[in-house]
């Protein structure tokens, strides 16, 4: 087994040799992924910046909860600091490289079982490597009765997109409440299951969150207090029919009646499942980039994309300047009700346009949908003409016209200061809430560019701090300018979360830093990643 | 953003197996099967992968289905380190023995020339 160049933190070479031959024993040798060619496949494919800063010293990558709890043995015994991930796709989050650099990635992609289908109960045991894709196919295979709830890109795990709170665009898109019933692996190597998963021999595991006690499913999430190797998952029966919806408004200064249109139709439920709201910039970029046209197909000028610029744009296609995209899932019957609403709100914003199509069962599936998964988004990453990556402010902000229009104006100004195209959705998650998405597109080999790109990043979660937003994700190099973010109380939820990480994690081997929660030994390292 | 027409996909995928299916070899049908799932995402016709091609090669060559000029050693290569926007793909991801029947199957026209 050759030896790697980078080594865990605090960790001898001669340990760290002795640490990848226990890995081996455990996993099996061609599992332990060490050479220069496996190490390279673990950085951040994204990175905003040099990868290097993010670099694991290694993948191990076992098969089973038993591989699992040994690996954990040895990195308890050799205090190496593991970064499990499950499919490692979360790119723009950091794909599957660490946030400590000489981590050990915990590679969970080899364990990649739908385990059950339950088509009367609507849902699925899955393992950490089941991806979007796997899991549509086994369904389809399983006779297609229930259906995903995809994000963006299909690629990534159905279990790491939950837990790290991903949505879809479906009734069931917010992911992490589809959860129910987990088996984690903790620090210390036991292994437990939440929910009525703690009753021997339950066949309730997947069908009641609650349990008895505590629930510790959320604990699990955005967090490193333990590696969830097992996860049930609530799947949505086939809907009779869907309608798409296409809302556009005339105006730059509509986004607050936008906004404030489309809330009441949320949260009483005529709108099923989440919006996005596009600006201006979003519209025009994503319809060149579907194309496979880059900045330069419509400007080449330095600076901020102009406004002026895109109203044009926008204009000539006969497109409105916002525009929300969403799908309704009922009855034709439910369908026509929710539409006559939609309408009649509609009916008195000025100027805006609806357009609307539907599907219904037994039709050929169309690609508005959404039901089978994709990577089209990706189109985007180039939009500077590649190598291209990015990286997302996302802040958290309630439905109100007045409240978004100040945030997402306190956002366009920055992206103006540092010269950045803004483009940006505005994503409605749950009932109750949006996530403001500013995207920073960057050219990787631009080192100007991605350092731009993280200033701007920096600041903004300053200005949305001193605002009273929290980003509701982060990318790797971020984690801690988030959680700063968390300051009620003198940062008391820093306090909380590293108290339980003490005490579920002493030796602080999971995931060192995630979410900018460190273990004692290495509270030195915050605020070092760049 | 738009999602890609899954339709599409699927028509290519299906005018692929017709076109091919009969002259395949086992290792390139298993090449075939695992391009599929990992690759035509992004490779297939009119996809971001294909127009990115087109943009840096050119259009005739951007379907990788398609070329008779592409090596093994190459399709390994770029599959392991990434190239351009193309993320590299893990060995727990796509197997060396995966990633062989890969080559095997877009090599196929090259070798039967």
């Amino acid at each position: 087994m050759s030896q790697s160049t980078v080594l865990p933190p605090g960790v001898s070479a001669a340990n760290f040799k002795s640490a990848l031959r226990a890995f081996a024993d455990a996993v099996g040798e061609q599992w332990v992924l060490v050479s220069e060619e496996d190490r390279h496949t673990y950085l951040d494919a994204f990175a905003p910046g040099d990868a290097d800063e993010h670099a694991a010293s290694a993948g191990v990558a076992p098969k089973s909860t038993e591989e699992v709890q040994a690996v954990v043995k040895v990195a308890s015994r050799y205090g190496i600091p593991l970064w499990p991930v499950s499919s490692g796709r979360n790119l723009a989050y950091g794909g599957s490289a660490p946030v400590l650099r000489g981590s050990v990635v915990l590679d969970l992609k080899r364990m990649n079982r739908v385990l059950e289908i339950d088509e009367q109960l609507g849902y699925a045991l899955v393992e950490p490597g089941v991806s979007f894709f796997s899991l549509f196919d086994a369904l389809q295979a399983a006779g297609g009765k229930l259906w995903i709830s995809t994000p963006a890109p299909g690629w990534g795990s159905v279990i790491g997109n939950a837990l790290e709170h991903g949505v879809g665009y479906t009734p069931y898109g917010v992911h992490a409440d589809t959860i129910c019933g987990m088996e984690v692996v903790l620090a210390n190597g036991d292994v437990v299951r939440t929910g009525m998963g703690g009753v021997q021999g339950s066949r309730e595991w997947q069908i009641f969150k609650y349990g008895y006690g505590p629930v510790w499913d959320g604990l699990f999430t955005q967090s490193n207090f333990g590696i969830v190797t097992k996860m049930g998952v609530w799947l949505m029966p086939q809907p009779e029919g869907m309608a798409n919806y296409a809302i556009s408004v005339p105006n730059y200064g509509d986004l607050a009646v936008f906004v404030d249109t489309l809330r009441p139709l949320r949260l009483n439920d005529t709108i099923n499942a989440p919006y996005t709201i596009q600006n201006p910039f979003r519209s025009v970029m994503d319809e060149l980039s579907m194309q496979g046209k880059t900045r330069e197909s419509i400007y080449s000028g330095n600076g901020s994309l102009p406004l002026d610029l895109i109203t044009r744009e926008l204009q000539a296609r006969g497109r409105g300047m916002w525009n929300v995209g969403f799908n309704l899932f009922d009855s034709a019957q439910g369908l026509d009700l929710r539409e006559a609403r939609i309408r009649e709100a509609f009916a008195r914003v000025p100027g805006s346009k609806v357009q609307t199509h539907r599907w219904h069962r037994g039709e050929p599936m169309e690609s508005w949908m959404r039901v089978t998964p994709a990577l089209a988004p990706l189109a985007g990453v180039d939009w500077y003409g590649g190598p291209g990556g990015h990286i997302n402010f996302a802040p958290v902000c309630a439905p109100i016209g007045e409240r978004v229009s100040r945030l997402y104006e306190a956002i366009y100004k920055r992206f103006i200061e540092y010269g950045i195209d803004y483009y940006c959705g505005l994503l409605n998650i749950g009932a109750r809430a949006l996530v403001v998405n500013a995207v920073t597109f960057f050219n990787r080999d631009n080192t100007e560019m991605t350092r731009k790109g993280r200033e701007l990043y920096r600041v903004l979660a300053k200005d949305g701090a001193a605002m009273g937003f929290g980003d509701y994700r982060a990318h790797i190099s971020f984690m801690d300018d988030i959680a700063e973010m968390y300051a009620f109380n003198g940062h008391a939820m820093r306090r909380l979360n590293e108290l339980a990480k003490d005490a579920l994690d002493p030796k602080g081997i999971l995931a060192p830093g995630k979410q900018g929660i460190w273990p004692a030994k290495l509270r030195d390292k915050r605020g070092t990643p760049t | 953003m738009i999602a890609v027409r899954g339709a599409l996909m699927l028509a290519a995928l299906v005018a692929c197996a017709s076109a091919y299916a009969d002259e395949l070899t086992p290792v390139q049908a298993q090449g075939k099967q695992v391009y599929s799932h990992w690759c035509i995402y992004c490779h297939a016709p009119g996809v971001w992968g294909t127009n990115r091609l087109a943009r840096r090669i050119d259009k005739d060559h951007a379907v990788l289905e398609n070329r008779t000029d592409l090596t093994a050693a190459g399709i390994r290569a770029v599959v392991r380190a990434g190239v351009g926007s193309m993320p590299p793909l893990r060995r727990t991801e796509i197997s060396d023995a995966d990633l062989d029947a890969i080559a095997a199957y877009l090599t196929r026209q090259r070798a039967a020339q």
